[in-house]
């Protein structure tokens, strides 16, 4: 296993990311996380292939609108404990690791904000953790069994890309998702070269550390013999029935997990919710309206508690 | 040379095995396996030796299959330059055989897998070995 710590960063992205770093110990893997500010918390959760950098614009206004803001770096991604086998990772034990922080910092009212496989994992733990759990805010994700999007059937990219060996080749040798491929998902790619895509890069210096990165697009689900086939489709049983006030944001412009699909499916299984609203936005959202979708959350939460948590 | 070829185990006196590349999952889409399984004549040979091809620089590759409990055989894959026991590799070089090597592993594959495909993904992503479109 390898660990990276925060001096892994660029000196010059040390200031955009000044958070004191903390770390737990879930189910044996040292996991970093940022806790700042006092409040009912706010849980951002991140996927592939990206660290809690990802949110870097959304702590301080979150922060400031009077919540305690906790930013979990999934194993195996960040500043957290990156296991060199791709059998140490499965979506029921990242599900597992989120489960034990949020168990050590005994968080309740929790808000979880999901994007990516932050998705999967972040929601699992709110089917399975209700009481803990105060309201949900969804993003360029997905919760059920069938294959998420066109795209992630077709070879052209996304299967060749994390296909037997060409996967170790293209994502490990060649950095291919953590360097271009989020590049390709944003709208202001210009200032995104220019200020954001080194420190998604310096957390994965090396091809073993990058395991991850081809390991998660093998358990999207593409058939039901799939290994997350029958978790998913838990997963959106026990979200059809939920009732937890939900939020839902999506990227405009997002070509992977498009709103008209994703976020209407969304909104179908969890008609009580809030949105969709549309930012400015390809899959990583937050990299083009981090301001925006932080005052969305923060005007939805005071809303809520005006409403005795009510949505 | 700009093909890949099977060839017979080389002498291995005065050379190492520099790894290259792994994969814990290689019949993740089963066709894969398969390709490995009809290419190196796996369901005689079983873990008895590796497989080894020649690459366009001439380097040889051998190829280690890896066995799991509960899983068909094999399971897993290592790719390993045989080089000069004590001298460094050429890295562009080793990284140009290996874009030759799974070119070779999708060609073998086979449709639905196309090497155009696989030409396309790697311009995409910018990879120094991918032919120019």
């Amino acid at each position: 296993m390898t660990i990276q710590s925060e001096s892994a960063l660029p000196a010059a992205l040390r200031d955009r990311w000044p958070h004191a770093p903390r770390y737990a110990n879930v189910n044996g893997w040292r996991m970093h996380y940022v806790d700042e500010g006092k409040g009912d918390p706010v849980v951002l959760l991140h996927g592939n292939p990206t660290w809690g950098f990802l949110y870097r614009d959304m702590i301080a206004p979150l922060v400031s609108s009077g919540r305690r803001v906790i930013v979990p770096d999934m194993i195996g991604f960040g500043l957290s404990e990156k296991p060199t086998r791709e059998q140490a990772h499965c979506l029921d034990g990242h599900t597992a690791n989120l489960t034990a922080l949020m168990r050590q910092l005994d968080l309740k009212r929790i808000t979880l904000v999901c994007h990516d496989w932050g998705g999967p994992i972040g929601l699992s733990f709110a089917m399975s953790n209700p009481a803990r759990v105060h309201a949900l805010t969804i993003m360029s994700t997905w919760a059920w069994p069938m294959p998420p999007a066109e795209f992630h059937t077709r070879i052209f990219p996304w299967r060749m890309m994390h296909a037997p060996l060409i996967g170790p080749y293209l994502l490990g040798n060649h950095r291919a998702l953590a360097g271009r491929g989020v590049y390709l998902s944003v709208i202001g790619r210009e200032r995104f070269a220019r200020t954001a895509q080194a420190a998604y890069e310096a957390v994965l210096p090396d091809p073993a550390t990058r395991l991850l990165t081809w390991v998660w697009p093998r358990w999207i689900p593409l058939d039901e013999n799939a290994r997350a086939f029958e978790r998913f489709k838990w997963l959106e049983q026990e979200l059809s029935s939920s009732e937890l006030p939900t939020l839902i944001i999506w990227g405009r412009e997002d070509e992977i997990f498009d709103a008209a699909t994703f976020a209407s499916r969304f909104k179908q299984l969890l008609p009580h919710a809030e949105g969709p609203h549309l930012v400015t936005g390809r899959h990583f959202l937050q990299e083009d309206s981090a301001p925006e979708i932080a005052r969305l959350i923060g005007s939805f939460l005071d809303r809520l508690d005006v409403n005795g948590g009510k949505q | 040379m700009t093909e890949v070829s099977l060839v017979k185990m080389p002498s291995l006196e005065g050379k190492r095995l520099s790894f290259a590349l792994a994969e814990d999952r290689v019949a993740h889409y089963p066709e894969f396996r398969d390709f490995f399984v009809r290419t190196f004549d796996l369901d005689r040979k079983g873990l008895a030796e590796p497989g080894f091809v020649r690459a366009p620089s001439g380097i040889i590759y051998a190829f280690i299959f890896i066995g799991r409990s509960g899983i068909p055989f094999p399971s897993g894959l290592e790719i390993y330059a045989v080089v000069d026991a004590l001298e460094p590799i050429d890295v562009d070089v080793l990284d140009r055989d290996l874009w030759s090597i799974l070119r070779w592993m999708i060609g073998g594959v086979g449709a639905p897998w196309t090497v155009e495909d696989f030409d396309r993904t790697g311009r995409l992503y910018r990879v120094p070995a991918a032919p120019s479109g």
